[in-house]
């Protein structure tokens, strides 16, 4: 297509032509599987699958690599203004002594108060823990790939978390890695509450790496800096009293925070059932519409 | 000496490399593949890859590929980077049309008109982008992608170097 003809040759004349046909049949072809993907985006799950089993082991397998050069450099970064940084943490683990005997002595008061209101406890179960080994890149959407899939009992739609708070949810899953869908994606939303007083607020991903926490009630923006957001376990799918993430910045209608578990440092991530199977079975077939 | 002006300055052993055709399109998935990398992103801020090397080939060549490998090869990106499936098939056939129609259209071209066209062609990638995420449930504002376009425009003439000189090479020129 690069002339207009490529001189006398019939033979090339045809072979341009045709291959001007296929071009555009590609064009219809992608228009119709961005449609799908659009419209129905369970459809492609198998392939999806596939094709993350072949990118997470490479993944996976440098990873090692970048967490060694990584430590290396934090771990230099330690030593600077050691004595300093003793002194601290010397100060703040009295202070934490003093708060984990409080927490033990209310933790047995709790676990005594339920004893007599009779209330189930929910176990808390593991199906999977696996390494974030790697993100998308550049797009408006934040995924992560996690080195865990259906071989070890992961299911799409599973939430998942980490020692330090709430990760996301299972949206893709190959045999071995599957696709988290972040808590700061715009499309994840999660029902939470503040951790200071209990009101009910909703977080929903900015596409930045932050995230957006809003009231539900209109009303007196309730948000400090520095508060923590913990999920309230509405709706069925992510356990409650998980923490999502810190107050940094307020804004007119609500605040923007920090997720808790920065997904570039997490070590391990854990999969876990959907809180109330039943309710998160609903939930699925209600929102296909948001891959 | 005028036998050695009619001499070539090709040495022997010199010409373009085994499977020199396909090594266009094999940099084109490469370069999928780097959506691989252990690099964990939170602001989304890398440039698409596949994309870039697709228009570096195609703004220096018109023939790196038969035009409509542009699909599957677009097929093979959207399943490494997570794209929704078609997103990149769609974009990268269109784009191999629209520079079909530009190269009929323009009388020359120089370096700074082919970093303006992939400016443009980078944009409309950022922009559908961001229209799709829309489409998907993530509704942001379009502020937030344009660091990512102005970080790919600016990677455009460094992935165009590495593009010629794999080309020299390939041709062993």
């Amino acid at each position: 297509m690069a002339q207009a003809r490529p001189g006398w040759s019939r033979r090339a004349q045809y072979g341009l032509f045709f291959s001007f046909l296929a071009l555009i049949a590609g064009l219809l072809f992608g228009l119709i599987l961005l449609g799908l993907s659009l419209l129905a985006p369970t459809k492609f799950q198998q392939i999806r699958g596939a094709a993350l089993d072949v990118t997470g082991p490479i993944a996976a397998s440098l990873h090692s690599v970048t967490s060694t050069v990584e430590g290396l450099a934090t771990g230099a970064g330690d030593y600077w203004d050691a004595a300093s940084q003793n002194g601290d943490l010397k100060r703040e683990r009295t202070a934490m002594l003093r708060r984990m005997v409080e927490a033990r002595a209310i933790f047995q008061e709790n676990q005594q108060l339920k004893a007599v209101l009779q209330l189930r406890q929910h176990e808390l179960q593991t199906i999977a823990v696996g390494r974030i080994v790697g993100s998308s890149f550049n797009s408006p959407r934040r995924f992560a790939i996690l080195s865990a899939g259906t071989h070890d009992g992961v299911q799409v739609g599973m939430p998942v978390r980490s020692a330090d708070g709430l990760v996301g949810r299972i949206i893709d899953a190959g045999a071995i890695a599957s696709r988290v869908l972040l808590v700061s994606d715009r499309a994840n939303i999660v029902p939470a509450r503040l951790l200071r007083g209990g009101m009910p607020v909703i977080s929903q991903g900015r596409g930045d790496g932050a995230i957006d926490v809003r009231p539900l009630e209109v009303g007196r923006n309730p948000f400090k800096r520095g508060d923590i957001i913990i999920t309230s376990g509405t709706g069925g799918l992510y356990p409650p009293l998980v923490p999502i993430a810190r107050v940094v910045k307020l804004n007119d209608d609500g605040a923007i925070a920090l997720p808790l578990a920065d997904p570039a440092n997490i070590s391990f991530a854990v999969v876990e059932p959907p809180y109330e199977p039943a309710a998160a079975a609903t939930d699925s077939t209600s929102d296909k519409g948001s891959p | 000496m005028v036998r050695a002006a009619l001499a070539t300055k090709r040495r022997i052993g010199q010409g373009p490399k085994p499977l020199a055709g396909y090594l266009p399109a094999i940099t084109v998935v490469v370069a999928s593949l780097l959506s691989a990398l252990p690099i964990v992103s939170t602001s989304g801020w890398y440039p698409d890859f596949g994309f870039l090397v697709l228009i570096s080939w195609r703004l220096l060549r018109s023939d790196p590929w038969p035009a409509w490998w542009a699909a599957p090869l677009g097929l093979v990106n959207d399943l490494f980077t997570g794209f929704p499936v078609g997103f990149s098939v769609t974009l990268w056939s269109a784009t191999m049309l629209a520079l079909d129609l530009v190269d009929r259209r323009t009388m020359w071209r120089d370096y700074w008109i082919e970093w303006g066209l992939a400016a443009v062609l980078l944009a409309a990638d950022e922009w559908l982008h961001w229209r799709i995420a829309a489409l998907g449930g993530a509704r942001v504002p379009f502020l937030a992608v344009v660091p990512a376009l102005v970080i790919s425009i600016c990677v455009f003439p460094l992935s165009a170097w590495i593009v010629v000189r794999l080309d020299r090479w390939r041709l062993g020129r």
